[in-house]
């Protein structure tokens, strides 16, 4: 349902500082996949996402989203199938924006734009049942402005906003990474609560290895903009913590010495 | 289950909150006798109301821009001459001078657009984009006024005019011949209230509107918006149309009452409506859609009024009405920064005293 095919970005190409975030990427992501991704500070996960989103436009390379060359749409656009959660509570919400006007805005998506009422009477039981099922007491304050919320009531609130329209894809850039472990651990079980309901296909990012083996069906790992592996099914399995530290250091040092030779 | 851990932080900072009462209307009541006595016990012509009634879209507008949208948009600058510009000769050309109220709305709406444009195709920062469209809007409003820096409307018909007759004739009947000479300020006061309400509560049924919502949100996080598919520039030009045609009617409405065009009508209107806007939220701490926006607009009445009165306590030559506009400005900006150090002050004097 969403393939990267030789898909490269370079920032600041032709300078000292340039940076080769996304190298010849390929991925292949199929319909219901929940995808966990890991990789070292400025492996180029952020990067990925926001080609597939279309923050980032590619060097070079293709898009396609469900049969759909998207390389050159923009970000709004593509949208319309994109949920996206982001790792700070900030980015997704409107201060001054009730929890009510939220849910309002992310049921407008792929609409069309008019002089309805923003707020919709009809939506009001709808709403309720979501937030309900979050099992946060938010529910009884869909009136209270967002920016009451702590970050991971307004993480919650974002998830949900990112899944109530069931889109074709979910992207959750360490969605948990901002929150105490209690709320990291309530979020992320929502998150594959609604994966499963919505039938949704996820992508996930994460630092933490345990959420990696934990969570999903299909694990990658990307260093130095490249994926380095991609392990699914019984392989994925069986593979431990441990395992996966210590591939996790082999590459990196293994990678390092490679630099260095070729530095040399 | 592990315990719940999001419930901990924001309730206390919400409980007290939410137990108050709405104080907006009772803040607008009080605000309204305090001026009302003030305009009484100094004097202050009465005139300064209507005067107030015909810029208070001015604040709205840049409540539109500087708080909305949060972009930095002198625009109103130009607008407002323009609109006043074009209101005047169509008024002169026979024009209905109703219907120039909604001419002037558009061409303040397109300059708005102007500098839309050059903001998001030419990726010129928004203060420099405004200043640049300010500085073509003084040609084209010359050149609306055929190349005269004023045109005036002596004996044209407004739209005061068809009220004025017959409200100094039922005002001499009822009151005597002292009520003359406020005749023509009560009308203004009461036709332009009329015009501020309607187009109030027409703003406030806009903030409410799918396209409202979308608006609002833009404003305060434009990454969360695209997020939902909305094309966010799309908004910028929607909201400042908005802000600016609301600045091109005000320019209108003060041609017609003032009698004249003039150039350099809209020299430093930036700064009334920001100052408009503090006063507002300072003295009425507005906190929904509608009472923010009413909330700039009444900042203006408040602000020409005091500047009235400023004028007249110190019997100052007409000349000086930008120095003082200057400085009531600056004291609006300062007050509330002031009042935070204060306090803040008295505070730290508090602890270090235990
Ligand atoms: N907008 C940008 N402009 C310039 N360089 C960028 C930009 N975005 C990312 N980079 C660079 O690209 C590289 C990959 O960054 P990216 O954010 O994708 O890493 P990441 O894998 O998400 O890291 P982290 O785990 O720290 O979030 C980094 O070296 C980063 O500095
Ligand atoms: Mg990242």
């Amino acid at each position: 349902m969403l393939s990267l095919e030789h898909v490269s970005v370079t920032f600041h190409e032709g300078t000292p500082n340039e940076v080769r975030a996304l190298q010849d990427l390929n991925l292949h992501v199929r319909a219901g996949d929940f995808i966990t991704v890991i990789g070292a500070n400025g492996a180029g996960k952020s990067t990925l996402f926001n080609v597939v989103a279309g923050v980032v436009p590619v060097d070079s390379g293709k898009i396609i989203l469900n049969g759909r060359d998207v390389t050159n749409q923009p970000e709004y656009r593509r949208s319309l199938h994109i949920g996206r959660v982001f790792q700070n509570p900030i980015l997704g919400t409107c201060p001054g924006l009730t929890i009510r006007e939220h849910l309002s805005l992310a049921a407008l998506r792929g609409k069309r734009l008019g002089l309805g009422s923003g707020v919709k009477h009809s939506n009001a039981a709808w709403f309720y049942e979501l937030v309900k099922s979050v099992n946060l007491g938010l529910e009884t304050r869909l009136d209270t402005d967002i920016a009451l919320l702590s970050g991971g009531q307004r993480q919650a609130i974002t998830l949900t906003m990112a899944t109530m329209m069931k889109p074709k894809l979910l992207m959750l850039d360490e969605h948990t990474a901002a929150l105490d472990p209690n709320a990291g651990a309530q979020v992320l079980e929502l998150t594959v609560k609604l994966a499963e309901e919505y039938g949704l296909t996820v992508i996930m990012i994460t630092h933490s290895m345990q959420q990696a083996i934990g969570v999903g069906n299909r694990l990658i790992m990307m260093n130095r903009g490249r994926v380095l592996f991609d392990v699914s099914g019984l392989e994925r399995e069986t593979m431990r913590y441990h395992d996966l530290i210590e591939r996790f250091r082999s590459l990196q040092t293994g990678d390092e010495l490679s630099d260095r030779t070729l530095m040399s | 289950m592990p315990e719940n851990s999001f419930t901990n932080s924001p309730n206390s900072a919400e409980a007290p909150r939410r137990r108050l009462p709405n104080l907006f209307v009772l803040r607008l009541l009080v605000v309204a006798v305090v001026v009302g006595a003030f305009m009484r016990f100094f004097g202050v012509n009465i005139g300064s109301l209507g005067q107030g009634l015909a810029y208070s879209l001015v604040g709205v507008a840049v409540f539109i821009t500087f708080r909305i949208l949060r972009f930095p948009d002198l625009t109103v600058d130009g607008a407002f001459p323009i609109g006043g510009a074009v209101c005047a000769m169509l008024i002169v050309s026979g024009t209905s001078a109703e219907l120039t109220l909604f001419v002037a709305f558009m061409v303040g709406a397109l300059t708005g657009l102007i500098t839309a444009l050059i903001t998001l195709f030419f990726r010129v920062e928004g203060l420099l984009a405004s200043i640049i469209v300010i500085t073509g809007a003084y040609t084209v409003t010359l050149r609306v006024m055929e190349a005269r820096s004023n045109v005036p409307l002596l004996g044209e018909r407004t739209i005061l005019t068809p009220y004025q007759a017959p409200v100094r004739a039922w005002l001499v009947e009822n009151f005597g011949r002292g009520m003359r000479r406020q005749s023509n300020n009560l009308v203004e006061i009461v036709v332009f209230a009329l015009v501020v309400i309607v187009v109030l509560l027409f703003l406030t049924w806009f903030m409410h509107t799918e396209l409202g919502l979308v608006l609002r949100a833009a404003g305060t996080n434009s990454q969360a918006v695209r997020a939902f598919g909305v094309n966010h520039h799309l908004m910028i030009i929607l909201a400042l149309m908005l802000a600016n045609g609301l600045a091109g009617l005000s320019g209108s409405l003060a041609v017609q009452q003032l009698g004249f065009a003039d150039v350099s009508l809209g020299f430093g209107i930036i700064v009334r409506g920001l100052a408009a806007l503090l006063v507002g939220e300072v003295l009425l701490r507005p906190r929904s859609i509608g009472q923010q926006i009413l909330s700039a607009a009444i900042g203006m009445v408040i602000f020409d009024v005091s500047r009235a009165w400023v004028f007249a306590a110190l019997s100052l030559p007409t000349t000086d009405i930008r120095l003082v506009s200057a400085l009531v400005v600056l004291s609006a900006l300062a007050a509330p920064n002031l009042i935070d150090r204060w306090q803040e002050w008295r505070k730290k004097r508090r602890r270090s005293d235990a």
